[in-house]
């Protein structure tokens, strides 16, 4: 039976979370995003048609790129050669690069710091060029670097950093890790497992968390600071000036194309680090916005470029037909709708992020190639390769497996001490204490309520109403002023048994009253003959006779009330805000978004509601032994 | 010995009694008259509505009669009931399911005030004489519909009353223990020397047991008739079998039927006492 619901969960986890994950995987914005940039050339002192471009898994990337579009050789924003192909590792130049292909400054300054750092942080001059690749002994270094997915909030100290494992599989040397402007060793810093980092001390709130995966990583942007990955005794020196090989854009160079395509996709549409030139010149990126505000009826618009290309809320426009163009000035045919997104384009834009199309404002002249310095794209999805990993690494399911509520059972009793509050046991006991009084108190109200209604009739007519009425009070509606009015007479509701007792006893005497008034009326006429035969007084008939009667009645009507008024004490503690007992810590939970722990202390609050029920059927065994059975109650005579 | 006769332990006299049915009436019982004597087993016979079991409830004082007087000992029902002159066995053994055997025969000696030690001696004395002694920790549903019923006898004789009402107390038991059933309750009228009233259905039992039958007639209800049985003292089986039980049987039955009849009862009304006296 047991066996069965939890089996039965599995399908139901993926019938409800596999939609979710598949939104996770589809969702571009939870995708990793990866940049193709430049690619220097490995050796500094390369020459000649063939130059060595190196291997590690960034330039691999970069090079898959390179074998489907055409190559494209340049020295800053200079084309040097068109039509490179890639051979292994090597780029194939259709004729030879005279000179060395990096020209190498001053060796960067170490940088002064810890001693286990020594060797490793160096600063940039401040003639290097931006981004200008090092070379250490004339070999190029990679920059690359992983970043934690959580965020630093001043107290975490584990992170995890996807594919980490994979990037340092190889390597033998510490790894380092860059928290803020700040470098720190595997072994005194931090320790790894798998894609888990653990740090000695938390990194300071919002500090970007980083582990090198390359040769090198920017230290302090600012500073102009690197950190080595290895300790090196000689300087690594920067290029001032360095060939590069980069993504020549596939399309038709016929001096009338304006569409042309990159490799890597989907683009992000909003890239600010998007780099892209038609030959020597480098495109401009950005949009402009009119200087007039589009109210629905202007017609004539001034932007700062007197080129460009022209979209109405991301729609290409066609100048001759849609607009006509006098310098900087633009006329349209219709007015464009009023609040529309109008938009000049001087140099280029996306026209289809998916396929990595781009559209130029002006074709380019033949000959003249369409060039990638950098851009970005999505690269894979960050929660797996598939909807199922995605599934897996959701943070939040709506239904967990048992299995994940399993592992979390014991970490969960266990996680403080009996004597802490926030203790899942302690709050147990505390809510069944809670409920026990409520119930008892209820019994106490529902009996006498009973034996009024039996034994006096009027009051049964005045009162009766008022007793059915105060069940369609929703106890939701009803603890806030129960909390309010204990609040006022001194009552530190907060870690008071109180609330819980009062709104427990409010549930749990209803149907205690009703199932006694059933119970004490149930009696055989023919007993209360013999009662009669007996002379029996009133109170020896109540006794002896109506009353045990009733026992069974009471007892089936206890069984309702103790799980109604488990539900009516959870209510009120949540609701009085009161932290030691259990139906804070679910509603904690809810809120936390921890499903797992959510459906343990479902399952508590359960096994507390049938513990409950169980212990008054242990009672009415030892009360009521005559009884055959459990929940039905009295059947007659036998 | 001799049944004393001096005055009548029950004396009902023109006893109408009415009941109200919606908006209508019907008249249970009309212008019933009946006496029974100390030592009497006096059974009242007749089909289904003929004021069998309303004439016990007069007696007992479980209801009060329309029109006429009612005496019990002397006294008025009320009083009667109040002192607890009689004990009643109903249709059904009307035990109560939360006491055990034992504490369902005390009951009645609970209610009167009875001293605890005494209460379990009689109760065990009592269950001992109906068989049952070893029942006496069992719940009722434990039993069968016979020991039932039995326990609801010696519950009824607890407190020892002269009187004892019962009101068709073998009516739900099949044939067979029946049969054992009237022997054993024979047995006890003859060794408690106690006044029996008995309400049946059954011929054959109302022959067997009783000293006196009334016949009743339904709509309305009414004493048509009353047979002295003659059959000798102690009766056995074999009484079953017997020329006068079947004479004695034809005779109820003729009456039941509302045939005519000669001086059948009268000469036998003449005799039962010395016949009786013979029985013993």
């Amino acid at each position: 039976m047991v066996a069965a619901l939890l089996a039965l969960m599995y399908p139901v986890a993926l019938l409800l979370g596999m939609p979710l994950a598949r939104q996770r995987m589809e969702n571009l914005s939870n995708w990793e995003r990866a940049t193709v940039a430049a690619l220097p050339v490995a050796e500094a002192d390369a020459s000649g048609s063939r130059l060595p471009l190196g291997s590690s898994p960034a330039v691999d990337a970069v090079v898959s790129g390179l074998q489907g579009g055409s190559a494209v050789l340049v020295r800053g924003a200079e084309v040097l050669a068109t039509g490179v192909t890639i051979d292994g590792t090597e780029a194939v130049l259709p004729a030879p690069l005279s000179g060395p292909a990096a020209r190498l400054g001053a060796s960067l300054e170490p940088v002064a710091g810890p001693t286990d750092m020594s060797g490793r942080v160096y600063a940039l001059p401040e003639s290097a060029p931006p981004g200008a690749p090092l070379y250490l002994d004339g070999s190029l270094l990679v920059s690359g670097s992983l970043s934690a997915t959580e965020r630093a909030d001043g107290a975490r100290v584990r992170f995890t950093v996807p594919g980490l494992a994979d990037a340092l599989a190889d390597q033998t040397d510490t790894a380092v890790a860059v928290v803020g402007a700040a470098a720190v060793l595997e072994g005194s810093g931090f320790e790894r497992e798998g894609d888990i980092v653990a740090f000695a001390s938390a990194p300071a709130f919002n500090a970007p968390v980083r582990l090198i995966t390359g040769d090198y990583a920017p230290l302090d942007e600012a500073a102009g600071t690197i950190v080595l990955a290895s300790p090196t005794s000689e300087a690594p020196r920067v290029a001032m000036e360095h060939v590069a090989v980069v993504e020549g854009l596939t399309g038709t160079y016929d001096g009338e194309n304006r569409d042309f395509r990159l490799q890597h996709v989907p683009l992000l549409e909003r890239d600010p680090g998007r780099r892209l030139y038609v030959g020597d010149r480098e495109l401009l990126s950005g949009d402009e916005r009119p200087a007039e505000r589009v109210d629905g009826t202007l017609r004539v618009f001034t932007f700062a470029s007197d080129h460009g290309l022209v979209t109405v809320d991301g729609r290409q426009l066609v100048e001759g037909s849609d607009y006509e163009r006098d310098g900087n000035v633009v006329t349209f045919a219709a007015a464009p709708a009023r609040n529309a997104a109008l938009r000049q384009h001087p140099d280029y834009l996306v026209s289809d992020a998916s396929t990595g199309t781009i559209t130029l404002a002006a074709a380019p002249a033949p000959g003249e190639p369409v060039w990638a310095g950098s851009y970005t794209y999505y690269a894979r999805p960050g929660c797996g390769a598939t909807a199922f990993e995605c599934f897996l690494s959701m943070p939040q399911h709506p239904v967990p497996f048992p299995n994940w509520v399993a592992e979390r059972i014991v970490p969960f009793f266990t996680a403080y001490p009996f004597s802490d509050s926030r203790n899942v046991i302690r709050a147990t006991l505390y809510t069944a204490a809670g409920t026990l009084v409520s119930l008892a108190f209820g019994t106490l109200i529902g009996v006498l309520l009973a034996v009024l209604f039996v034994r006096v009739r009027p009051f049964e007519r005045a009162l009766l109403p008022w007793v059915i009425a105060s069940q369609t009070i929703p106890v939701i509606a009803l603890v806030p002023v129960l909390v309010a009015v204990l609040g006022n007479m001194g009552v530190t509701v907060q870690t008071s048994l109180v609330p819980a007792a009062i709104v427990g006893a409010y549930i749990a005497f209803f149907p205690v009253t009703v199932g006694t008034v059933t119970g004490l009326r149930s009696v055989d006429p023919l007993a209360l003959d013999l009662m009669k035969a007996y002379a029996a007084s009133p109170l020896q008939s109540f006794l002896k006779l109506r009353f045990p009667a009733a026992v069974p009645y009471l007892f089936t009507s206890l069984k309702l009330g103790a799980a109604a008024a488990l539900v009516g004490a959870l209510v009120a503690e949540v609701e009085s805000n009161n932290r030691l007992g259990l139906g804070y810590a679910i509603i904690g939970q809810v809120q936390a978004g921890d499903v797992a722990d959510v459906w343990i202390l479902l399952v508590i609050s359960a096994l507390l509601g049938i513990g409950l029920v169980s212990l008054v059927g242990l009672l009415q065994r030892l009360v009521a032994p005559w009884e055959r059975t459990g929940l039905a109650g009295a059947d007659g005579d036998g | 010995m001799a049944p004393a006769v001096t005055s009548p332990v029950i004396s009902v006299r023109a006893v109408d009694m009415v009941f109200r049915v919606g908006k209508g009436e019907a008249v249970a019982l009309e212008d019933a008259n009946l006496e029974v004597m100390d030592g009497d087993f006096v059974s009242l016979i007749g089909p289904s509505g003929c004021g069998k079991t309303t004439l016990m409830r007069l007696v007992a004082d479980l209801v009060e009669p329309t029109a006429g007087e009612i005496t019990v000992a002397g006294k008025t029902p009320r009083q009667a009931r109040e002192d607890r002159e009689y004990g009643y066995v109903f249709q059904a053994p009307v035990l109560y399911e939360w006491r055990t055997v034992i504490a369902n025969v005390t009951l009645p000696l609970e209610i009167m005030g009875h001293p605890k030690g005494r209460r379990r001696e009689r109760a065990r004395e009592l269950l001992k004489m109906v068989g049952l002694e070893r029942f006496e920790r069992s719940y009722p549903w434990q039993l069968s519909g016979g020991m039932q019923q039995r326990v609801s006898i010696a519950r009824a004789l607890a407190f020892d009353p002269k009187l004892l009402l019962m009101d068709e107390p073998f009516g739900a038991l099949d044939e067979i223990t029946r049969e054992a059933m009237n022997l054993e309750l024979l047995r006890l009228w003859q060794e408690t020397r106690k006044t029996v009233v008995f309400v049946t259905h059954s011929i054959a039992e109302a022959v067997f047991l009783s000293s006196r039958i009334v016949v009743m007639t339904p709509r309305p209800g009414r004493i048509r008739e009353v047979i002295e049985v003659d059959l000798p003292y102690p009766r056995t089986a074999e009484t079953r079998e017997s020329e006068r039980f079947f004479e004695l049987t034809t005779q109820v039955r003729e009456a039941l039927r509302g045939a005519p009849h000669g001086g059948g009862a009268a000469p036998s009304a003449a005799e039962q006492p010395l016949q009786r006296t013979a029985g013993y």
